[in-house]
């Protein structure tokens, strides 16, 4: 099933366009890596996706059954957020259940449950009363992308998501994303510069060099 | 000093404001808007001054403009994206060039104007109470209902609104709630010294609260202290009480950060001195190691 199509997208901020007609579609169930050097519009690509942006010309398409609440969002500076937030780390990652809950609805056992489990997850758990401006780069970005896992979302859109962390929590990051995928039938898209590393875990990477381009084709 | 009305209506206004205004603080601080307040006072100055000039409701006219410079501060900062503080430097200065131009047009207004900018204990009328009143059950209804997507939009707009939150939506009612709160604490602050009631208490709040909720309530008790404690002193001194009240929220956050410096300070000592007896005893461990 196609959750998103984008067709001859053409955009740009000044007069030069940055993504001239790219055209992809993205899959139920796929585990996707946007790559590129510097200044090929990869987070920009990702926020056309998310609607975030409007494109000078071409068509995005969604399926019938991506709602808005389906979606989960990390940015690039997700972990560069105001380190005076008074809030602690619990307290962000029950907030990936607002959208679920609404303006009024209380929380449920399931919902503390999945809490738990995720900040476990990403290793957090022991550290869920500190303040999030307490953490280092690696463990705000874990915080963020734990956040975006409680929302339960059918897409997860992940821009540079390793930044600050180790080999090791990228690695086990890394599995943990292809296993979601795999159990879950979610969608992962995730801007990285670390393919050679990800890449045994990918289905799919798209490759943008500033050029017009089709990325349909598998890589 | 309790036995005069109008001293009654100064605190109880006093105590209606204080309830509100820092919450807002706490918001506008974390979205970096912690000047939009002094420039909405400044705004509704001029809506004051209009108010005056035509005959009408000075008050009215103020709270009107306040709202309007609110949603045309969130509009300009769409358009400056990257320099955010341009819209509240071009709107201060409208506001206030506004308000100068139309003082001049008449000039019985000048006298009266000081306890607009300054604020008064007896500029509180019955009227204005009942105004405050308004703002402030409307005010605790907006945060405490919209309490949820305020925070998903204060930690990071563009996941807000991937996650379904209407961003721009709510930051036009948020700019709209700016606009009525300052315009409500003018009376009793005044103009030039409303933002002290807004960012003062919110920001000692910040430097000492665990979770946003815990700011919230600590922004208010530190709000509703200078408030209470400078009211009394303006009318025992007879000073302004909007800088009264500012001065003892001053007093309070330097105390506050102090206190937090020494504190700071104690924990590093002790955690100096554990480490010096351990790296001691390593040693001590080590030559005996070397002996043996």
């Amino acid at each position: 099933m196609i959750l998103c199509s984008l067709r001859n997208i053409v955009f740009g901020y000044e007069h030069e366009p940055v993504i001239r007609n790219v055209s992809v579609d993205i899959h139920a169930g796929e585990f996707i890596a946007v790559s590129g050097p510097n200044g090929a519009a990869k987070t920009t690509l990702l926020k056309l996706m998310l609607g975030l942006m409007k494109p000078w010309s071409g068509t995005i398409q969604y399926s019938s059954e991506f709602t808005k609440g389906s979606v989960a969002y990390v940015p690039q500076q997700a972990s560069s957020f105001n380190p005076g937030f008074p809030s602690k780390v619990i307290e962000l990652v029950r907030s990936g259940c607002y959208p679920e809950l609404g303006l009024f609805r209380r929380f449920i056992k399931e919902q503390h449950a999945l809490v738990e489990d995720t900040l476990r997850a990403v290793g957090l758990w022991e550290l869920r009363s500190r303040k999030i401006g307490e953490l280092s780069g690696g463990q705000k970005q874990r915080a963020c992308i734990a956040r975006a896992m409680v929302q339960q979302p059918d897409l997860l859109v992940l821009d540079e998501p390793v930044t600050g962390m180790d080999t090791a929590s990228r690695i086990r990051f890394y599995e943990w994303m292809r296993s979601i995928v795999k159990t879950q039938g979610k969608t992962v898209i995730m801007v990285t510069h670390g393919l050679d590393e990800a890449r045994e875990y990918l289905d799919r990477v798209i490759y943008l060099e500033g050029k017009e381009e089709n990325y349909n084709a598998p890589v | 000093m309790l036995q005069y009305e109008f001293m009654q209506r100064a605190f109880l206004a006093g105590w209606l404001i204080s309830l509100i205004a820092p919450i807002l603080g706490v918001y506008l601080v974390l979205r970096r808007q912690s000047l939009m307040s002094d420039t909405l006072s400044h705004v509704s100055m001029a809506g004051v001054a209009l108010g005056s000039v035509l005959h009408g409701n000075p008050a009215l006219y103020g709270f009107l403009f306040a709202i309007l410079g609110g949603i045309t501060i969130e509009q300009l900062r769409r358009t400056y994206k990257t320099y955010s503080e341009v819209p509240v430097a071009i709107i201060m200065t409208s506001g206030l060039a506004l308000a100068m131009v139309l003082m001049s047009l008449k000039t019985s207004l000048n006298k009266s104007f000081s306890s607009y900018l300054f604020g008064s204990i007896v500029a509180v009328s019955p009227s204005q109470l009942i105004i405050i009143a308004a703002v402030t059950v409307i005010g605790l209804i907006f945060f405490l209902v919209l309490r949820r997507p305020l925070y998903s939009l204060t930690f990071e707009e563009e996941t807000a609104a991937v996650s379904g939150v209407r961003v721009k939506l709510l930051s036009f009612a948020f700019a709209v709630m700016t606009g009525m709160i300052v315009a409500a604490a003018m009376p009793i602050v005044g103009v030039l010294l409303v933002s002290s009631l807004i960012v003062l208490p919110s920001a000692f709040a910040l430097r000492f609260a665990g979770g946003f909720i815990s700011a919230c309530v600590l922004a208010i008790v530190t709000g509703m202290t200078g408030m209470f404690s400078g009211l009394a002193a303006s009318y025992y001194t007879n000073t302004p009480p909007g800088g009264t009240i500012a001065l003892i929220l001053v007093m309070i956050l330097l105390c506050g950060i102090g206190v937090q410096r020494v504190l700071r300070l104690a924990k590093k000592r002790r955690t100096g001195k554990a480490q010096t007896i351990l790296h001691q005893q390593k040693h001590i461990q080590l030559r005996e190691g070397v002996f043996k």
